[in-house]
């Protein structure tokens, strides 16, 4: 699952990207990272657990000259390897007076 | 008049026990026809063509050909690389066990080829043979028989002993007249039937499994932190289709997703980089909240 978060100006120009992945970490008993449930001991949990909210927060600067601001914040679940659904997509529009 | 009567009717029952499925008996598959036949699944379809069709389009229908890859590198590289274990039936149980539980009535010989199968449909996909091996594998899966009567008191051998022999084993223990006999089962409701194999999987020789976890942070982390749900509660709301993680509606439902977003004017010369240090300097605050409203941890395996 991955948090998605994207700024582009007015003409679409990329500003600003970043992102957050919840998921685990399998094992070995050498605590080598594996894929093959036969080899997976342990797991290194860094998914989000049920019943709770996690917050992640963004502190974003744009440059003096940036006037308008699309921002988009994106929820994706992936299944499996690269195939990636959006569960949610927030986007609003920014206008700073320079 | 009345004794004949019910002696008829135990008589049928005895006869439909023996066309149905064959979980407690001690006869052995030898090709996959046979296999299939002795669990087949398609009766069922007859009285219950809604869950049926639910079921075909269920994961669980296709429990073997959607994990070939996993399947195929466990026998092909964990078995013949890592481990240089001989592919046999027991190796063979570790994975299809839960992907097609009605292997576990396969002679030694026919679950060997089933492995074999598996490698084939993977390694020559393209191919005739491939295809052939993979049309083969599409008739085995988690089936009617799979929960209704193999796995069905499995989780509560000891006080249920194996399920018997041509038993429908259900929540309702609806009498079924002559179809097949029934057993209410409050088993199938519980979380801990689902866990037999959605979680860490216990091979009998003690080889641990793991294709997810969920059954371990349902216990560890849902339970514990007051959780009451079971796992039909959820992943049955769409009958016997079973949604998950691959229905993005299920994916939706089980995450909450709040965020909020506050422009504002950095003070002139305390951003690095930018164009003009003595001019304001266009920010953004973006927090994002999101709540797993689920039983387990997501994402899960």
């Amino acid at each position: 699952m991955v948090l998605e978060v994207t700024a582009k100006d007015a003409e679409g120009k990329e500003l600003y990207k970043s992102d957050k992945t919840w998921f685990e970490i399998g094992v070995d008993l050498d605590r080598d990272m594996r894929y093959g449930a036969w080899q997976i001991k342990e797991i290194i949990d860094l998914t989000l657990p049920p019943l709770e909210t996690q917050r992640e927060t963004y502190l974003i600067h744009f440059d003096t000259d940036t006037e308008e601001v699309e921002l988009e914040v994106k929820l994706w679940y992936y299944i499996s390897g690269g195939k990636g659904d959006v569960v949610y997509s927030v986007v609003r529009k920014l206008e700073f007076d320079n | 008049m009345r004794y004949a009567a019910t002696r008829m009717l135990l008589l049928v029952l005895a006869v439909t026990a023996l066309a149905w499925g064959q979980s407690a008996t001690a006869r052995e598959a030898e090709t996959i026809d046979e296999l299939v036949a002795m669990f087949d699944d398609s009766k069922c379809a007859e009285c219950h063509a809604e869950i049926y069709q639910e079921w075909k389009s269920s994961w669980h229908a296709q429990a073997v050909t959607s994990s070939l890859k996993g399947m195929r590198n466990f026998i092909a590289v964990g078995l013949a690389k890592e481990w240089k274990t001989k592919l046999n039936k027991a190796e063979v149980l570790k994975c299809l066990d839960c992907h097609a539980p009605a292997v576990n009535f396969a002679s030694e010989k026919l679950a060997t080829e089933i492995g074999g199968l598996i490698v084939t449909a993977f390694d020559k996909k393209d191919s005739a043979e491939g295809k052939k091996a993979r049309k083969e594998l599409a008739r085995l899966n988690v089936g009617c028989l799979s929960c209704h009567n193999i796995k069905a008191t499995t989780v509560a051998r000891g006080l249920n002993g194996p399920a018997k022999q041509g038993v429908i084993y259900g929540p309702g223990g609806a009498d079924a007249g002559d179809a097949h006999p029934t057993m209410e089962t409050v088993d199938m409701t519980r979380s801990a039937f689902c866990m037999q194999c959605h979680g860490r999987y216990n091979a009998p020789d003690g080889e641990t499994i793991q294709c997810n976890t969920l059954s371990g942070s349902y216990q560890n982390a849902y339970i514990s932190r007051g959780g009451s749900k079971s796992c039909q509660d959820c992943h049955m709301k769409k009958g016997h289709l079973f949604p998950g993680g691959h229905d993005l509606e299920t994916v939706r439902e089980g995450l909450g997703f709040n965020v909020e977003i506050t422009p504002y004017q950095h003070l002139p010369g305390k951003i690095k980089g930018v164009k003009d240090p003595k001019k304001w300097v266009p920010s953004a605050v973006v927090t994002a909240f999101i709540e797993n409203k689920t039983g387990h941890r997501v994402p899960d395996g």
